[in-house]
């Protein structure tokens, strides 16, 4: 009897999917971190065309302490956030965080200023060369994507 | 047996005929004492072979001893030697880091092609003085053989570092040529070269390229100065991408001008070499997110004339590019380019100075060409003068490759691209290969032009932080700081390309940042802004005279 209680209970209460709330999920997606948030993209399409298309995911996660209109304005202009991370901001956290730092933590101003200057100038080098979509031709940057020799 | 014959043949037949007349003259008295009959002048050949010999024994083991070809008459060491060599199975082609073919001994060698050395040349070569002939030469990593030619006579020689004789085969030859023994010079030249492209590594190739300024020099076949060109433009861009020189030096101009300029509605910078306009995006960036909104940014780009399409437009293009990435972030942005030959030629008055404009100059790595006339540099600073800019931003070589005497130059410049290359290929920068080798070819034309040009033609003329700064004072012009901000932003970038903090040094020197590796500066940058009195007198007289390292303060 007690079963049957829970049951109608359960039946009452109305059911929540976290993707009729995209907003709310959009919410959670923004506080995850890089790797997280490139896992949550194979979980569903709603979810793999959210990581893919909306942008401002990726701005939390680069510029989290750090953000104003103007600079946002210059990433969007430049390729997005989701692009300013692939290329710059997961480079330059690896080389320069992985020793002292945590991970979630707070940039400083100048890595800020780093990452949006190396952003910069490789937006700059795509512009002669067309908009060639792979990462072959924006070889300043490439010294990020190496490895280091130990 | 068929081979033993053969080679008894050869030792018995005409062409050894004259020889072994000439064998009962000059056989190697040492040597017949013990039973072995040695021609004095085939000596370096037997030397050679038994090096050679040693070698194969060391692949092959000594299975080849035991088949059933017999080897006659030892005590003719030569043909002996020569003969077992012949008979070892398939000894394989070697090849050098750099990839030649160098010819197996079982390639029969002609008599002629390995001409005895002449005993004068070996006693006025200090180095094989107190060495004789028989000597192995040695290496760190796997058995090098030296290239096989008629021209190589010089035997190798015993050395625990090879890169060490190395430095001293080039240096040997600069002395040469600094006192006027061109045959000298010749042949160390070409022994030189040879050592080099066997040394490999970074050291190689830095040999590599002296060797060959080196040879330019000699025979007088001064390459051509190509002023511009794309293949300038590309080699300038690899080298771009593969260190982080040019990357530190536009960063802290940049920081800079940004940190002088307080609030002005227009940015006129002066560029004095604008080459592909690199510098400038993340300038232009760093202005549209300042607090308070982008001013206009007013671009003077000067550049040299193209030799190869005189028609092309190559200043207007970057302008374009540069142009459309102001648009994308909504920057104002004016573009004018300015072609001439040289920097003295710029007149002031066509760069179309505004009323109210923060003006900057920025020069990097393009005030030492003007050194080869000294009207020109004071030509140049005078037009600075009479632009009035805010600020002046100074990136420079860290060493003295200007000095009078070419022994002296040739030394400097040797540990200066010594050091610079060794940072390239210990860095993890380079893209990949291909971008590597175009940027040692950049530095290599500019080790051409240090050793190999003299005059109008040697426009490579650096000088050291503390010169410049003489310079600089006496044109009217006194230091500013660079902040402890750029000092931070700089050791950041450098961060990103070193190996756990090894290698690349940034340090700070009275105001100034100097880009190294490991202990040796390479690169100065530095900040002025017109003195107010005109001239600046020298703080320091110590600092004109001095062209040694200074102590650095650290922060």
């Amino acid at each position: 009897m007690v079963q049957e209680q829970h049951r109608g209970e359960r039946e009452k209460r109305p059911k929540f999917f976290i993707n009729d709330n995209v907003d709310i999920l959009r919410e959670i997606l923004k506080r995850l971190d890089g790797s997280s948030l490139g896992v949550a993209a194979c979980v569903c399409r709603l979810w793999c065309s959210l990581t893919r298309n909306d942008d401002s995911l990726w701005e939390h996660l680069c510029f989290r302490h750090v953000s104003s209109a103007s600079v946002r304005a210059v990433v969007v202009a430049l390729g997005g956030y989701k692009r300013l991370y692939m290329v710059c901001v997961r480079p330059v956290l690896s080389r320069l965080g992985e020793s002292e730092r945590v991970r979630k933590r707070v940039w400083t101003r100048h890595e800020v200023q780093l990452s949006l200057s190396l952003f910069c100038i490789d937006s700059y080098e795509r512009l002669g060369s067309g908009r060639i979509a792979s990462d072959a031709s924006a070889s300043s940057l490439m010294f990020l994507c190496n490895t280091i020799n130990v | 047996m068929g081979d033993a014959s053969e080679v008894k043949g050869e030792c018995s037949g005409s062409g050894k005929g004259k020889k072994m007349f000439e064998e009962e003259e000059n056989e190697d008295k040492l040597l017949a004492g013990v039973g072995y009959k040695v021609c004095s002048s085939d000596m370096v050949d037997v030397a050679h072979k038994l090096d050679q010999l040693e070698m194969v024994m060391e692949e092959d083991g000594i299975s080849h001893l035991a088949s059933n070809t017999v080897h006659y008459d030892p005590t003719d060491l030569y043909g002996w030697v020569q003969n077992i060599l012949n008979n070892a199975p398939n000894h394989p082609i070697t090849t050098n880091s750099n990839n030649a073919i160098i010819p197996s001994p079982l390639t029969p060698v002609p008599e002629n092609d390995l001409t005895a050395i002449p005993l004068p040349y070996i006693e006025a070569y200090p180095q094989t003085e107190n060495q004789n002939c028989h000597k192995r030469f040695k290496s760190s990593s796997s058995p090098l053989w030296p290239a096989i030619s008629s021209d190589n006579v010089l035997p190798v020689v015993l050395v625990e570092e090879a890169g060490v004789y190395l430095v001293h085969a080039l240096m040997a030859c600069a002395e040469a040529i600094q006192l006027g023994n061109a045959s000298l010079a010749s042949s160390l030249v070409k022994h030189a070269g040879t050592l080099a492209v066997s040394q490999g590594g970074s050291m190689g190739k830095v040999a590599s390229f002296f060797a060959q300024a080196l040879a330019r020099r000699i025979y007088g076949f001064y390459p051509y100065e190509t002023l511009d060109s794309s293949y300038s433009d590309m080699l300038h861009t690899h080298f771009y991408e593969s260190s982080p020189y040019l990357k530190f030096a536009h960063f802290t101009a940049n920081h800079a001008i940004l940190e002088a300029f307080a609030t002005a509605d227009t940015v006129h910078v002066i560029d004095f070499g604008l080459k592909q306009g690199l510098q400038w995006p993340a300038f232009m960036q760093a202005l549209a997110v300042r607090p308070g909104g982008p001013p206009a940014f007013r671009l003077s780009g000067i550049g040299p004339p193209r030799l190869d399409d005189p028609d092309s437009d190559s200043l207007s293009q970057v302008g374009l590019k540069l142009a459309e990435l102001a648009r994308k972030i909504r920057i104002q942005f004016e573009f004018r380019g300015f072609v001439c030959n040289s920097l003295a030629d710029l007149d002031p008055s066509v760069l179309d100075i505004r009323e109210g404009e923060f003006v900057a100059v920025n020069s990097i790595f393009e005030l030492h060409r003007l050194l080869a006339r000294p009207v020109d540099i004071e030509k140049v600073l005078a037009t600075v003068k009479r632009i009035k800019p805010e600020i002046v931003t100074v990136v420079e070589q860290e060493a003295n490759h200007n000095g009078p005497v070419f022994l002296e130059r040739f030394t400097e410049a040797l540990y200066y691209y010594s050091s610079l290359f060794d940072s390239m290929e210990g860095s993890v920068a380079a893209p990949n290969e291909q971008a590597l080798v175009m940027a040692e070819m950049y530095l290599g034309r500019q080790i051409c032009n240090v050793v190999a040009c003299e005059g109008e033609e040697r426009v490579e003329r650096h000088e050291t932080l503390g010169q410049w700064r003489a310079r600089l004072g006496l044109g009217g012009l006194e230091p500013v700081r660079m902040g402890s901000n750029a000092f931070r932003q700089a050791r950041m970038l450098l961060g990103l390309y070193a190996e756990g903090g090894e290698g690349y040094r940034v340090e700070e020197n009275n105001g100034c940042l100097l880009l190294g590796w490991h202990t040796r500066p390479l690169v100065a940058s530095s900040a002025w802004r017109l003195a107010p009195n005109g001239l600046h007198p020298v703080r320091d007289q110590n600092e004109m005279n001095q062209d040694s390292r200074y102590c650095y303060v650290k922060e």
